[in-house]
């Protein structure tokens, strides 16, 4: 399926905020409280069954935090990815993993390096990082010893 | 003499009795059975099993057994990165190892947190921040013959040591 099918499908059930294409592949912004909706409708009837993976992007200057999902068909073999943008001092957005279990790390990797709320989550504990760091992820971390990469 | 011919024994300049210093003798024992605590923490432990294993065999310096349990073991060989969230456990390892105990720090990680100096909210600047370390050994990672040299001269340092005031970390 070339990006454009993917547009016109999606957008025939669901709104989609934004979208472009990048290297050949569909970023749609949906907003966050349809987002299990949409994971939902292109896992089910657009047989997207792979969850690549689920991450999250600090946007300090414009003060978001943008989260991606990456979905893969087999059937199809494409890619789309979905972004929603949160607001950085509370972000929240719903779970999916009750769509894709795979999520349930993803989430908890997301929650922990950039402090989104995932409601409803099965499991909101911290995956890798020990008590103390938090946010590491995101642009304003500070930490005591850290030593700043010297310019040059 | 269990089984040796005592006409053997005879024909040996010295022997049966041989005179040595007690501190000679246990430091050789000591430097010549250097059990290793199996440990690995990062890229760097591949090199360390290279360095086990039988290329490079570091069995032939009397590093026989690769102990399993700190317990028995004598010498920590810190290879690879110290993160935060291991540093509990490096040195929970350390102190039930048994006195005397040695370090080895291997590669640019464990001597000051190598690649990870800048910009890292996890790594712990070097192995000698937690514990106390006898042997640096820089390179990322080392090859076996920087670590087999190492450990050569971890024999010398233990060779040296003095009996009364063999170290003791508290
Ligand atoms: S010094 Fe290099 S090889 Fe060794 S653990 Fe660090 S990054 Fe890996």
């Amino acid at each position: 399926m070339i990006f454009t099918e993917i547009l016109d499908k999606l957008k025939a059930k669901h709104e989609v905020l934004e979208s472009k294409e990048d290297l050949g592949v569909l970023n749609a912004w949906v907003s966050a409280k349809k987002i299990k909706e949409v994971i939902g409708f292109l896992k089910n009837d657009m047989q997207f069954g792979q969850l690549s993976f689920v991450t999250a992007v600090d946007l300090m200057a414009a003060n978001n935090i943008e989260m991606v999902y990456r979905l893969f068909s087999y059937e199809t073999k494409s890619d789309v990815v979905i972004k929603v943008k949160l607001d950085r001092a509370k972000p929240e957005i719903e779970t999916i993993t009750s769509i894709f279990s795979t999520a349930d790390w993803h989430e908890r990797e997301t929650s922990e390096m950039f402090g989104v709320k995932f409601l409803n989550h099965p499991d909101p504990n911290r995956l890798l990082l020990p008590d103390g760091i938090d946010m590491p992820l995101r642009k304003d971390f500070k930490c005591a010893d850290m030593t700043p990469l010297p310019k040059v | 003499m269990n089984g040796v011919d005592e006409e053997l024994i005879k024909k040996i300049p010295g022997l049966p009795i041989v005179m040595t210093t007690a501190e000679w003798a246990i430091n050789a024992g000591r430097s010549n059975s250097i059990w290793t605590l199996t440990f690995g923490l990062r890229c760097c432990a591949m090199e360390m099993m290279a360095t086990g294993a039988p290329k490079y065999d570091w069995a032939r310096f009397g590093l026989e057994v690769p102990s399993a349990s700190p317990r028995r073991a004598d010498m920590m060989i810190v290879a690879g990165t110290v993160t935060k969230k291991m540093e509990p456990v490096i040195i929970r390892l350390y102190e039930q190892m048994a006195e005397p105990k040695y370090v080895i720090a291997m590669g640019a990680c464990a001597i000051s947190g190598g690649p990870f100096i800048y910009d890292s909210y996890s790594v712990i600047k070097g192995a000698d921040k937690i514990i106390p370390v006898d042997i640096y050994i820089p390179g990322c990672p080392p090859r076996p013959e920087a670590l087999l040299d190492g450990i050569i001269k971890l024999q010398k340092k233990i060779m040296k040591q003095k009996f009364r005031t063999v170290k003791e970390h508290k």
